[in-house]
């Protein structure tokens, strides 16, 4: 039996109150609440404050590059499907400079889940505007406000061909712990966009204020999370940030189309050299 | 007697210049001939002039001659452009209405033939197409080859893809252009070979050989993004792979690309990538994050012309330096490069090897002129390739492992290896500077220690690596040195400066970094003339060699930075003239 408790490994040093407490936890419900071995999950991150949690949680993980995160969660999954592959990037990493290959590890669905911390700013550089910025604030680097208009990660998974959009809030621990962990079991691409607060670099897009712009889908009258219209609509609604479950659907997933046996992982083949084999091959250069 | 002789086919892209070349190559291979090709491509598909040439020899060759006995041309322009380099003697067979035969005084000694090969192939056989096989049946009667060998290899060809009504079509077809180059050609005019046995040889390029010796080696992942000219040796792994258990993923960009790789090689699997050029310098991000985080990978570079996009269909040896020194940061780095097809497998499995026993990124580095022309080699022997993981440890030696460090303090620097799945191997790979434990530490004697351990990685590796391989005579005033697919040129320059009685020397480095300083020190010593040859501008071997060694004395470089190889006489030229 697995509680939270088991992926502990130490206490954070994000700012008190950062969002990425909430998130820390309710990864740490979501794994317990599959029963996964430490050992059987990898956490690969991105560069910015959310990249401290490989730190903090207890499992494999892979700090890699700002903005790589995705094509090397990508490759661990590919190689030994059975793990629990976890990605958790910044806005900045998953919009900004790792936007293509955000994109096409989502079009491929390959079997990942993909957390992404939405603060709306630079914050490990100290406070530059993000891909998610609102138009208009002023960051240290515009500070005649960003003349950049935003761009929505849910609604471009969803314009992608995404298989599982969500959105979660720090504030709401356990929908978002929930959300992750439909997420991790989901066959394919989970993406979920997490709306939070960063203390020190966002005094706008506080944990009040998502309060007051929030809306819960299951809120929505008639809303299904397998009507792409509804989704849609739903993401772009001018005056509500729509959290929960936005949409799913069934596709194959990229490692199901590709392996040639999804029980027998690559990454545990036995290398042995096939001497009969490679012969028969280097007959076709006589 | 003709002991060597060069064949070759012009046209326009689209022309079937390529199939012809191929076919040549196979079938000359078969007749014991030694086999180089090489082809002048554009980096277009259709329309432009191209062409390919089969140097055929009854020595072993590595490379080009500078001349060319017989001219196949699929239109006129060709003779004009090649004219320079028809040998005496020479024979040029044309399909083509426009202007054929050169001015006399050019002309001499050569003949010149009209070949009607399209009006020939839709008047006997209906299509345009079959003008390639009966070139090939004109070109097996003026060579004087068997002709049940051609009939051979188009029944190889087409009887599984095509079946028997093609089969039997293009042999008709290449015995009727025997019959017609018989008409056209006098006796006096062919180019009798001399037929050998075949012995099991191989004809293969350079990036069919890097495939096959990731293969061998137990690859069994490669992300990619296309690039000429790289992208066979994924367009041959792709085929292979599946069946080995293992799988190619074409990635959005280079970027992808390595970190993909680096990613399945954190998570157990041996896992390769190939690029060129521009997609190099994209993955040298990711080349430091290898470093950092002692991940092995295998990276295949079969370089191109550059700068920027260059010319993609033109061979260079311009990226040496990039893989030395390139990338931010300092981190310990192998990068080895083959001189020859069969050292384009041999170097591949021991870059496997070498990356999984240093934790560390290695680099194979070649040149388009390897990588998609072809050579014959003797087949490969799968009984001498050794699959070694180095501190790799199995969930059995992990077992009782209490306080697992990913980069454990070690005297050779070198820390054991765990894999997600196996328990009490958790741990974190990290690109930050980190601890032993894997976690971010900013102490600076922790820095200091960590980069001392990984930088000593290196250091005793010597043994593992691939000594450079001495040519030529043991007492030579002159020395060359150089790396990959000069080689050929090199070797006969060499033996037309003996023909001067000038012997010489060649050391063919084959391993680029950790930098061979004691073989080239001795080198150099023994050498009273240095010549240091290599395709690019600026003399990178020759600069790498004076930072490694000092004091060197002189080198010269013989560079070519043009968009041919090198030919023997480019190398030959400046030796005499500096004598002089």
């Amino acid at each position: 039996m697995k509680t939270k408790e088991s992926y502990h490994l130490q206490n954070p040093t994000w700012c008190k109150g950062c969002g990425l407490f909430g998130i820390f936890d309710a990864l740490k419900r979501a794994a317990a609440a599959l029963e996964i071995e430490p050992e059987d999950m990898v956490i690969v991150t991105g560069i910015g404050c959310h990249g401290r949690l490989n730190n903090y949680f207890n499992a494999y993980g892979f700090h890699g590059l700002h903005g790589r995160a995705m094509p090397v969660a990508t490759g661990i999954k590919l190689v030994n499907p059975r793990l629990q592959v976890v990605a958790v990037s910044g806005d900045g990493d998953a919009y900004s400079i790792g936007l293509g290959h955000f994109v096409h590890a989502l079009r491929k669905n390959v079997g990942l889940t993909y957390i992404v911390s939405d603060n709306r700013v630079y914050a490990l550089t100290q406070g530059q505007v993000s891909p998610t910025t609102e138009f208009g604030t002023v960051t240290l680097s515009t500070p005649l406000g960003s003349k950049d208009f935003p761009i929505d990660g849910p609604s471009l998974a969803l314009a992608a061909g995404g298989t599982y959009i969500a959105r979660g809030f720090s504030g709401e621990v356990a929908l978002l712990a929930s959300l992750i962990e439909r997420g991790m079991r989901h066959d394919g691409f989970a993406l979920i966009d997490i709306l939070s607060p960063c203390v020190t670099h966002n005094k706008v897009n506080s944990y009040d204020w998502y309060r007051q712009h929030i809306v819960h889908v299951e809120e929505i009258p008639g809303y299904s999370p397998k009507d792409k219209a509804k989704a849609w609509d739903a993401l772009n609604d001018p005056e509500k940030i729509a959290v929960g479950l936005i949409y799913e659907e069934d596709k194959p997933s990229f490692e199901g189309l590709v392996l040639p046996d999804r029980d027998k992982p690559v990454a545990a083949l036995d290398l042995k050299v096939d001497i009969p084999r490679l012969d028969k091959i280097i007959d076709t250069f006589r | 007697m003709i002991n060597d002789l060069a064949v070759m086919i012009a046209g326009k892209a689209g022309d079937g210049v390529l199939f012809t070349g191929n076919v040549l190559a196979k079938l000359l291979k078969r007749h014991g001939w030694e086999i180089v090709t090489s082809r002048d491509f554009p980096s277009n598909i259709r329309g432009e002039s191209t062409c390919y040439t089969v140097r055929a020899s009854l020595d072993k060759i590595y490379g080009l001659s500078d001349q060319v006995n017989i001219l196949l041309a699929f239109d006129c322009e060709a003779i004009l452009a090649h004219l320079p380099e028809i040998a005496p003697n020479g024979i040029v067979l044309c399909d083509g209405q426009g202007l054929m035969a050169p001015p006399p005084e050019k002309a001499r000694d050569k003949t010149f033939h009209r070949f009607y090969l399209r009006a020939l192939a839709r008047e006997q056989f209906g299509q345009e197409i079959f003008k390639n096989v009966i070139a090939l049946g004109g070109l097996s009667y003026v060579l004087d080859l068997d002709p049940s060998f051609l009939e051979g290899i188009i029944s190889e060809m087409f009887l599984k893809r095509k079946g028997e009504e093609v089969v039997r079509k293009n042999i008709q077809a290449a015995r009727f252009g025997y019959k017609k180059a018989k008409e056209i050609t006098a006796e006096t005019e062919r180019h009798p070979l001399t037929k050998r046995g075949d012995e099991g040889r191989i004809l293969i390029s350079g990036d069919e050989a890097i495939g096959l010796g990731a293969l061998a080696a137990g690859c069994r992942f490669f992300a990619a993004y296309p690039i000429c000219p790289a992208t066979e040796v994924w367009q041959w792994l792709v085929h292979y792979l599946p069946d080995f258990g293992g799988v190619t993923v074409q990635t959005e960009d280079e970027l992808a690309a390595l970190n993909m790789t680096l990613g399945a090689s954190f998570a157990g699997a041996r896992a390769m990538t190939a690029t060129s050029g521009p997609g190099a310098s994209l993955m040298m991000e990711a080349f430091s994050l290898a470093g950092m985080a002692e991940i092995p990978a295998v990276i295949a570079h079969v370089q191109r012309l550059g700068p920027a996009t260059g010319m993609p269909t033109k061979s260079q040896q311009e990226d040496v330096l990039q893989w030395i020194f390139g990338s931010h940061g300092e981190f310990p780095r192998i990068v080895l490069a083959p001189g020859t097809v069969s050292e384009c497998f041999d170097l591949t499995v021991g870059a496997f090897n070498l990356a999984d026993k240093y934790q560390c990124p290695v680099i194979v580095l070649t040149e388009l002129d390897m990588g998609q022309n072809f050579r014959t080699a003797r087949a490969f022997d799968f009984a001498a390739v050794k699959v070694d993981r180095g501190r790799l440890l199995g969930p059995d030696e992990l077992r009782n492992a209490l306080d697992f460090k990913r980069y454990e303090m070690t005297v050779d620097g070198v820390s054991p290896r765990s894999l997600p799945s196996y328990k009490n191997g958790v741990h974190l790979a990290e690109s930050l500077e980190h601890n032993e434990k894997g976690y971010r530490d900013e102490d600076p004697l922790n820095r200091r220690r960590m980069m001392e351990k990984r930088m000593r990685k290196l250091e005793q590796a010597t043994p593992d690596l691939f000594p450079p391989q001495t040519w030529g005579s043991q007492k030579a005033e002159v020395g060359f040195i150089g790396f990959g697919s000069t080689l050929g040129a090199v070797l006969e320059a060499m033996e037309r400066l003996r023909a001067e009685s000038i012997p010489s020397r060649f050391l063919q480095l084959r391993t680029l970094w950790p930098f061979p300083a004691g073989e080239v020190r001795q080198f150099l010593a023994e050498s009273r003339e240095i010549f240091v040859v290599e395709h690019n501008f600026s003399g990178q071997l020759a600069t790498l060699i004076k930072s490694q060694i000092s004091p060197c004395g002189e080198l010269k470089s013989i560079l070519n930075y043009s968009t041919l190889p090198f030919t023997p006489r480019e190398i030959v030229d400046p030796v005499l003239r500096s004598r002089r």
